[in-house]
């Protein structure tokens, strides 16, 4: 008798293990799942960017990746056919709430306001930069009041 | 919501505890089966304490750090909890003494929790700290001692508490190289500065190594160390150097420190020595084959077995009270651990705290995977702690620190993690310790389904004493059931008791040190109730208590009157006798002298395998006495007169069954001849059942000397003979051969022989009913190993008549 009741503590035993470790993990997922839809959610203010083509074209276009790159490659995001552009010339990426120029260590270099970028700069609507011959003009659109702060937490779920 | 989940995740953790507490305290019932018996109840104190402590910590880690990882603590809290309550199911005293560890443990983790600036602290400080490990450790060179008094003597003591500094330097190795990579790799590293820690530490782990024999923290310092080098630089030849460097260390202690060449060969082959250097390894192996996969229950194995099960064994002892279903659970909150803490590194804010991070979540895997792996012989063996299990408060207290660091680095979450130039280094750690925990894990698979059966039946497992002892033993009975081996007393302290002490050669014994002998061994089976029972009870017994049912009672063929009566006879000669049912096989008088009392083993044992006598050898059935002219009513039936040639001897040999042993549940020999011998040797029994031709139309009959055992569900079954009875000669040629056997005025014949090989005569008499007999046909033989044909002929005519005329 008393063996068959410790055989179903022993039962029992187990079970609270793995409901342990299964907690642990149903919470690691819900944790997953909010942060991925917190992601989903995010907003960052579109980035537009104004260039004249090789045809004297004057086009902007408006970016809603968080990655943009600028070169010759064709797989560039903006792909330019200026021959003193470097195959992966220069990129443009949001992080920390604010949209960055970085130079791709390109054989001409890139300049921002006429300035030889060295580090990451951040983008302001109104800057221009250069790579090779080609001027790029920068609009950031405005409607960013509601824009994700740099420290604020991805899941809402904060404590009480 | 990481409070709730913490909180949560410690209510389930703490029922997990209270239901390994409350059988710990019911499992004496379960194993004498029966309430009426004393139950465990001291350890309900380190579950009172555990719960007590993890409640304050639980509100002062979300009073002090809010934002802190959620599982670390639980899981740690669970692994703490659950060693515990094993330490002090091992061992009470030892488990008060860790309950107080774990106190002190928390105290020092709660005091922590206070000083949320610690980590710059250690920063600041870390070539002092270092500078102190060290030093501590190197005390120990010259003031070590070793609580039990032998082997590595790794501690310090004080007061009565031992401490092993060594434990407290693997995280001050893991802070000081944090911070020092994290000062240096900014104003780009080059391999020069490397070196300066480098040859210390070397340096250290050699000193450990050739002083301390310490092989398990000298590899955990040297794999710390690659390990946070290559996070923090990403250079792969740290890895190659290291790996170059550990081979050489574990070479070198190979070649010169003899406690690792015995770890490395008990490794390489646990079983050349599974008495003397791999006695622990078989011994943990044993366990884990013991817990299966839905182990024994906590208090319901054997662990105390395997050596230092509380330490270095206690995932051993895990393993076998709960099986593999508890040990996979117990891998998987380790992994919750490591995945964690990897986590935490990850989202560091600074450098500093993400080498710290890391490191700490490696010294928790590797030391994890490398004692783990040495208990289920994956890894060799090292003597280190498996952390938060292990008794240790070093390294309890130690574990807790790393772990409150873990905490303090994770509640940093509001910043932004710090950047991450090359994320590869990361990413093999994590698969690294994932792969270790995986291997573990199959490993243990290994032993406990597929290779466990196997392992449970070898005789250095004691668990079969054990289960003699609380488990009872069917008895061994004569042809009337009069008891000739019987198990007496109460569960718990069963102990075989030998009724008629002078059958001992014949029928054996079953002894906690000496094992099994007679058929004892051979019936074992029934004996021990795995036969006979329904295949549900051997299950259901085996699941709820570890044992096999109890076992079922044997009855013999042997008569105990005629039997006394033959013993009387043959008293202090050396010989033996033989009395046969010619018809069935049925062996009824089977002694061999000199005989021995298995009640008294414990104090004669010792001494009965050299005994000159050799009375632990069953003569009847086990001697083989040169044959010579006991041949001759053979080769009579047989038309072969005296001077034949070796085809038509050969033919007598095989016509009655000489050459091979016969078959019967019990330990025989086989008659033969080798060129050195003159005569071809055959045993009593083999004389006995030849001889049966004479009484039983030339028939020989297929000996049998169980008849039947007592089963619970269809009561008394008959066993059957395990060979079959075979025709040697035409009826004729018997009957003939046995009137011409039979002298003037006796009722039976009888034939007497003497023969002498190599300066020793032997007598042998065979005697038997008449072809004409109308009840069971009875065949004797007597041999006796002297010259005494007077002796001989009195014996098995006696013994004959007596049975004939009962």
């Amino acid at each position: 008798m008393t063996a068959t009741i410790v055989l179903a503590l022993r039962i029992a035993m187990a079970i609270a293990l793995y409901v342990f470790l299964g907690w642990a993990l149903l919470t690691l997922w819900q944790e997953l799942r909010q942060q991925a839809n917190n992601l989903a959610r995010q907003k960052h203010p579109r980035l537009g960017i104004t260039f004249r083509t090789g045809q004297d074209q004057l086009i902007q276009n408006w970016y809603t990746e968080t990655e943009i790159t600028i070169g010759r490659d064709r797989n560039c995001h903006l792909p330019v056919t200026d021959e003193a552009v470097s195959a992966h010339h220069a990129r443009i990426t949001f992080h920390h709430g604010q949209w960055w120029l970085e130079d791709l260590e390109s054989t001409n270099g890139t300049y921002l306001n006429n300035e030889k970028l060295y580090v990451p700069t951040v983008l302001m609507t109104g800057d221009e930069f250069k790579c090779g011959d080609t001027l790029f003009g920068v609009r950031i659109e405005s409607e960013t009041s509601d824009k994700i702060s740099p420290t604020k937490r991805l899941d809402t779920g904060g404590p009480p | 919501m990481n409070r709730i989940v913490q909180g949560n995740l410690l209510k389930i953790a703490a029922g997990f505890l209270f239901l390994q507490a409350l059988i710990t305290t019911l499992s004496p019932a379960v194993w004498v089966r029966s309430l009426d018996t004393s139950l465990r109840w001291p350890h309900w104190i380190a579950f009172a304490v555990w719960c007590l402590a993890v409640v304050i910590a639980h509100r002062l880690i979300f009073r002090h750090i809010p934002e802190t990882d959620p599982y670390l603590f639980p899981a740690a809290a669970l692994l703490s909890g659950w060693g515990l309550l094993t330490i002090w199911r091992l061992d009470p005293e030892n488990g008060a003494r860790q309950t107080l560890w774990l106190t002190l443990a928390l105290i020092t983790f709660l005091f922590g929790l206070r000083l949320p600036a610690s980590l710059d602290f250690l920063k600041k400080y870390k070539y002092l700290l270092l500078t102190g490990g060290m030093l501590l450790t190197g005390l120990t060179l010259f003031f070590g001692t070793n609580p039990t008094g032998y082997g590595p003597r790794l501690w310090l003591s004080c007061c009565g508490f031992y401490f092993q500094p060594s434990e407290p330097l693997k995280l001050l190795l893991v802070t000081y190289l944090s911070a020092y990579l994290a000062d240096r790799i900014p104003i780009r590293l080059r391999t020069f500065p490397l070196i300066y820690p480098t040859l210390v530490l070397i340096g250290f782990a050699v000193m450990l190594l050739v002083f301390q024999r310490d092989l398990g923290t000298a590899s955990i310092f040297i794999a710390l160390y690659t390990i946070i080098i290559y996070l923090g630089t990403g250079r792969r030849e740290v890895i190659v150097t290291s790996a170059f460097l550990l081979i050489l260390v574990a070479a070198g202690g190979y070649y010169f420190v003899d406690i690792i060449q015995t770890r490395f060969d008990s490794w390489l082959n646990p079983w050349a020595d599974p008495q003397g250097g791999s006695y622990q390894i078989v011994q943990s192996l044993l366990a884990v084959a013991n817990g299966g996969v839905e182990g024994r229950g906590p208090g319901l194995g054997n662990p105390g077995f395997v050596p230092v099960a509380i330490s270095d064994f206690i995932y051993a002892a895990i393993a076998e009270e709960t099986g593999l279903i508890g040990t996979l659970g117990l891998l998987a909150a380790i992994g919750l651990i490591i995945a964690r803490g990897l986590r935490v590194s990850l989202r560091a804010p600074d450098l500093f705290r993400r080498l710290l991070a890391a490191g700490i979540t490696a010294y928790f895997g590797i030391q994890s995977i490398l004692i783990i792996g040495g208990n289920l012989r994956f890894l060799p063996l090292t003597g280190v702690t498996l952390p938060f299990m292990s008794y240790g408060g070093s390294s309890l207290l130690t574990s807790y620190i790393a772990l409150l660091f873990l905490l303090l680095i994770s509640n940093n979450m509001d910043e932004e993690p710090a950047q991450l130039t090359n994320p590869f280094p990361y990413t093999s750690l994590s698969a690294l310790l994932a792969v270790g925990l995986f291997m573990t894990a199959l490993t243990n698979g290994w032993w406990s389904v597929v290779r466990g059966p196997d392992l449970l039946t070898r005789s250095d497992n004691s668990r079969r004493t054990v289960e003699d002892r609380y488990v009872k033993r069917g008895s061994i009975l004569d042809r009337s059931n009069t008891e000739i081996n019987i198990t007496e007393g109460n569960a718990g302290g069963y102990i075989r008791v030998y009724q008629y002490p002078a059958l001992a050669p014949v029928v054996g014994y079953n002894h906690p040190r000496y094992g099994q002998a007679g058929l004892e061994a051979t019936f074992d089976d029934y004996l021990r109730g795995l036969k006979g029972n329904p295949a549900t009870a051997v299950w259901w017994d085996q699941l709820v208590y570890g044992t096999n049912p109890p076992g079922l009672d044997v009855r013999l063929s042997l008569d105990l009157p005629l039997q006394a009566r033959a013993d009387e006879r043959l008293a202090d000669k050396t010989g033996a006798v033989i009395l046969l049912n010619a018809q069935t096989g049925e062996i009824l008088v089977m002694a061999s002298h000199p005989t021995f009392d298995p009640n008294a083993l414990d104090e004669i044992g010792p001494s009965l395998k050299d005994d000159s006598g050799k009375p632990l050898i069953n003569r009847a059935a086990m001697g083989l006495y040169p044959a010579g002219s006991l041949l001759a009513p053979f080769k009579q039936m047989l038309n072969i007169n005296e001077n034949s040639g070796a085809g038509e001897l050969q033919r007598v040999y095989e016509t009655f069954r000489l050459d091979s042993a016969p078959a019967i549940q019990m330990q025989v020999a086989e008659g033969g001849s080798t060129p050195e011998l003159e005569h071809f040797h055959v045993s009593p029994l083999q004389v006995a059942l030849a001889s049966s031709a004479l009484s039983n139309h030339g028939m020989i009959p297929a000996p049998m000397i169980a008849s039947a055992v007592n089963t619970p569900n269809d009561g008394w079954v008959v066993l059957s003979a395990a060979g079959m009875p075979v025709e040697a000669v035409q009826p004729s040629a018997a009957d003939e051969a046995a009137t011409a056997l039979t002298r003037e005025g006796d009722g039976y014949w009888s034939h007497i022989a003497e023969t002498t090989e190599k300066d020793v005569t032997v007598t042998w008499y065979m005697a038997g009913t008449p072809p004409n007999w109308q009840a069971s046909p009875l065949v004797v033989v007597v041999l006796l190993e002297e010259r005494n044909t007077y002796l001989a002929e009195r014996i098995g005519a006696e013994l004959l008549l007596s049975a004939m005329n009962p």
